[in-house]
């Protein structure tokens, strides 16, 4: 870890890419920052007490990593800073019960099923609800989609190319099903036959991220079980977050024994829009039918897809690629949106700024539908797209593609 | 013990008064160098809270230390004694006034910004550091920090028309260009005259045209040549950037961009303007000058082109990072004549010292970074220290100065002794008296050591 902080020559390139440096204007709310906070709380300078405030506002988002011209390494060295210090923190019961009960619900679609219905009746009584909890329940959707159970295997139409394995996602199968099922129709349309391996779980980034290390393991070695890397050609994630998650397994399990495991798979690993961009590339790519009208969209960049895995060019060209359709770029896009796993929940008046900030800056753009790859971008998005009035709906790039195949984009 | 800027703290209300440890730790370094951790920072909304704070500092005898972005090269904004910082980055309002071509931007407003609110009016506002997307307005005025564009557009300093300063007593003042240039004594004073809290500053439309060259030498001596017979010939390029063997190496290593490895300097020029003709004929002076001069030449057709050519010169920064961990950036200038021979020594004493060693620059201005690369763990700072102070002195014996655009900060300062005769030094100190008679403002900066018979009236006064 001292090996990271020591490569950051503290430049300060990074900090106009933060988005609390933004918020608050404090550098001790910068990567810069941050950094050295993990620095003097290592070298015992500093009590993990005093430091934990600025640490615990930072969203993961990395935006710094994409700023930093020294290549340092920040998510890495959070995440491990996170997993060393969690066994160490103190925080009050009921602050603890919410943590422990976040990390447990998210991860199984049926328990946050259950609970997102149950929050559905709790909605209403929200004013009167512990503060605590409110941020959670105002995430939840006024109307739980019903959910549709994933079969294990979905034949390729027309003749076969390939064989992909899907990561279905957690909470996402309750609020978004249809980002699974879009992405099993345009790949079983371009001749993929898909498969979601029945014993997959969480990806494990939500628990990993904030620090929760035995409970993360766990769920990275469930995976590990249960997708053979060799069976596939790729192993396909629709949310940035989780596809970021996989990409990491080498790095979570580095120095064990499943290591050589981890890197198999995360080999395969691929998100939609990089695995569509890819065929696109190479003139692969079914053709779709052009929109039904004109069409200005405005792609947000997940952080997890941008600064995470570096994806940005696939998502627009598959977008631009539809004919009638315009890719607008959206002001200070690098800026997190503010919902990145459980911060909403856990920092809720940045998390709203941050999502007023990012919905101010898409609706500047005036565009008739909002895209991006990721559930969280997506609620955030969506909810304060709505507060601010705004009329246009929030897509996933992979939902828009789907349209466009039946021509009703 | 409670701080002395406890009372601050209620005055100014919360979140506005840093006094916890972990607060003040981020506060206590810039991009080079480390300092002390500050007694307390404050993060100033409006001029009134620079005022309650400096005020606060001056009713506790404490120094006072101004911040940007701490994004300095020469250990400017870093505290060396317990002090009060006052970091701007929270000062960010910014106003527009396209009929009279002007911005009026809060200390803390970043660089770039100014030019991307500018821009849809048809402006924008020149002076580009390579820190322009962090650097704050008030630390480019606290440098006069240049950049690239410098040659044919000048410098921080030369576009700012008026300054508003919060002094060491807490009044503030309302600088132009009036009566004595107070404004341009202020630019460049490092924070050690007064607190800048916002500057009106000039903005020009942009050129509409740019043409881009890169050219490989096989010596420096060469390199030089052309560039003056260049800009001898009448050309006045926007851009012209220089970098040494070592650091096309270095880049080469990191990217592969097909720099030729042989080359001994590599020219990155833009011409620019309104007319395309003109643009396309002062480049073609440039180029046949460089040509005649043996110079290998690249045109750049399309703005992907031209962007692909001056990737070899953004990259510098992270491929030095990849050699070693950190660096010593160091900031000459010198006659345009000396270059070879200055380019020459500086290397040969990079070889003698045994540290990789890069240079490169702004060469329109004679403006010089050798970059001594070094890692903590493994080399002597010592060495890193003393072979800096002797490059320093070869900027001087050749006509040079200390900082062509960085700053001499805290970084510098010993070597000012050689730089500076004592009478001007005297002149520096009856200035700094005048203004800063306590000696609060950003102490141990920037000035030679105080002549000692000034030492003896300032203890009795
Ligand atoms: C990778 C890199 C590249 C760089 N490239 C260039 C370059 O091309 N050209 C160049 O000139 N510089 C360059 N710099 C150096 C640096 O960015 C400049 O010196 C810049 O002007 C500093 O601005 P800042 O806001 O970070 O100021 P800081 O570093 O915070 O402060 C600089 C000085 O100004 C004083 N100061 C700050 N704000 C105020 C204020 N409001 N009132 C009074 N005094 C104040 C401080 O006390 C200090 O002495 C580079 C730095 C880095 C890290
Ligand atoms: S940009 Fe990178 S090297 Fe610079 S301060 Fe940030 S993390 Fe450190
Ligand atoms: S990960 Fe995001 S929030 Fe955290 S320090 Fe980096 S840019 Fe800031």
């Amino acid at each position: 870890m001292l090996h990271a902080i020591d490569a950051c020559v503290h430049c300060g390139f990074c900090l106009p890419a933060c988005p609390t440096y933004a918020l608050l204007g404090d550098e001790m709310d910068s990567p810069r920052g941050r950094i050295v906070l993990m620095k003097d709380v290592l070298e015992g300078e500093l009590s993990l007490h005093d430091a934990a405030p600025h640490l615990d506002r930072c969203l993961g988002c990395q935006g710094c990593v994409t700023a930093c011209p020294s290549g340092v390494a920040y998510g890495e060295l959070i995440t491990s800073f996170r997993g060393w210090s969690e066994p160490q923190r103190q925080r009050g019961l009921l602050l603890e019960a919410r943590r422990a009960a976040i990390l447990r619900v998210l991860p199984s679609p049926a328990v946050f099923q259950a609970a997102a219905t149950l929050g559905q009746v709790a909605k209403p009584l929200a004013p009167v609800m512990p503060k605590l909890l409110r941020p959670a329940l105002d995430l939840l959707p006024n109307r739980v989609p019903r959910r549709n159970r994933l079969r294990a295997f979905y034949p390729a139409q027309g003749l076969k190319r390939g064989r992909i394995a899907l990561l279905a996602g957690c909470a996402q199968q309750v609020l978004a099903p249809n980002f699974n099922e879009a992405t099993i129709r345009v790949l079983t349309l371009n001749g993929y036959e898909v498969a979601v391996p029945p014993e997959q779980g969480c990806c494990g980034a939500a628990a990993l991220h904030t620090g929760d290390r035995p409970l993360a393991l766990g769920q990275v070695r469930r995976n590990l079980a249960a997708f053979e890397p060799q069976e596939y050609d790729a192993i396909i994630s629709n949310a940035a977050g989780c596809g970021a998650g996989l990409k990491e397994y080498p790095a979570v399990l580095h120095g064990l024994p499943d290591q050589p495991q981890a890197e198999a798979l995360a080999a395969k690993v691929q998100d939609i829009a990089e695995f569509l961009g890819g065929l696109l590339d190479r003139g692969e790519l079914r053709p779709a039918l052009p929109a039904t009208r004109p069409l200005r969209i405005a792609y947000h960049d997940a952080c997890h897809l941008a600064h995470a895995q570096g994806i940005r060019r696939e998502p627009r060209e598959l977008l631009r690629w539809i004919s009638g359709v315009e890719v607008l770029e959206v002001p200070r896009g690098e800026l997190c949106c503010g919902s990145a796993g459980t911060y909403n929940i856990e920092q809720p008046e940045l998390a709203d700024q941050l999502g007023e900030l990012k919905a101010t800056s898409i609706l500047s753009t005036q565009p008739d539908l909002i895209v991006s790859g990721n559930i969280g971008c997506h609620t955030q998005i969506t909810t304060h797209v709505g507060r601010q009035g705004g009329a246009a709906r929030v897509m996933h790039t992979i939902e828009v593609l789907d349209l466009a195949y039946r021509g009703e984009l | 013990m409670t701080s002395p800027f406890a009372a601050l703290q209620r005055q100014l209300g919360p979140g506005k008064v840093l006094l916890s440890p972990a607060e003040r730790g981020n506060y206590r370094f810039d991009g080079i160098q480390f300092g002390v951790r500050p007694l307390a920072v404050v993060l100033p909304e409006t001029v009134e809270d620079v005022v309650a704070a400096v005020r606060a500092a001056k009713a506790a005898g404490i120094p006072v230390v101004g911040r940007g972005a701490a994004s300095g090269l020469s250990g400017g904004a870093v505290p060396l004694q317990p002090s009060l910082v006052v970091s701007f980055t929270r000062m960010t309002g910014l106003t527009i006034h396209p009929e009279r071509r002007e911005a009026v931007a809060q200390a803390g407003v970043v660089t770039l910004s100014i030019s991307d609110a500018a821009r849809p009016h048809g402006l924008v506002y020149p002076p580009d550091p390579a820190s322009f997307r962090t650097s704050t307005i008030g630390g480019n005025l606290g440098e006069n920090a240049g950049g690239p564009l410098c040659f044919k557009y000048g410098v921080t300093g030369d576009y700012v028309l008026g300054v508003e300063m919060v002094d060491t007593d807490g009044e503030v003042h309302r600088l132009g260009r009036d009566a004595y240039d107070l404004t341009g004594l202020l630019i460049g004073s490092e924070g050690t005259l007064g607190l800048m809290t916002e500057a009106t500053v000039r903005l020009v439309p942009p050129a509409k045209y740019s043409r881009t060259l890169q050219a490989s030498f096989t010596s420096v001596e060469a390199c030089a040549a052309a560039v003056s017979a260049a800009v001898s010939a009448g050309a006045v390029p926007a851009k012209m950037e220089f970098m040494d063997g070592a650091c096309i190496g270095a880049v080469e290593d990191y990217l592969g961009l097909g720099l030729p490895r042989e080359a001994a300097a590599l020219m990155l020029v833009d011409t620019d303007g309104d007319d395309p003709a003109q643009v396309e004929a002062e480049m073609q002076l440039v180029e046949a000058a460089f040509l005649a001069a043996g110079g290998q030449v690249r045109r750049a057709e399309t703005e992907t082109e031209a962007a692909a050519l001056w990737q070899a010169r953004r990259s510098v920064s992270p491929a030095l990072g990849r050699i070693r961990p950190l660096r010593m950036n160091e900031d000459i200038a010198v006659p345009r004549s000396r270059l070879p021979q200055v380019v020459a020594e500086i290397r040969a004493l990079g070889e003698e010292y045994g540290l990789p060693l890069v240079q490169f620059g702004h060469i329109g201005d004679g403006n010089l970074h050798p970059n001594i690369l070094y890692d903590p763990r493994s080399d002597d700072p010592a060495q890193v220290h003393e072979l800096a102070h002797r490059i320093a002195l070869v900027a001087l014996q050749h006509g040079g100065v200390l900082s062509g655009e960085h700053g001499i900060g805290s970084m510098k300062r010993e070597f000012m002794a050689d730089a500076v005769d004592p009478v001007t030094a005297e002149a520096y100190w009856a200035v700094k008296d005048a203004l800063d008679p306590d000696g609060r403002l950003n102490p141990d900066k920037l000035l030679p050591p105080r002549p000692t018979h000034l030492e003896d009236s300032h203890v009795h006064s």
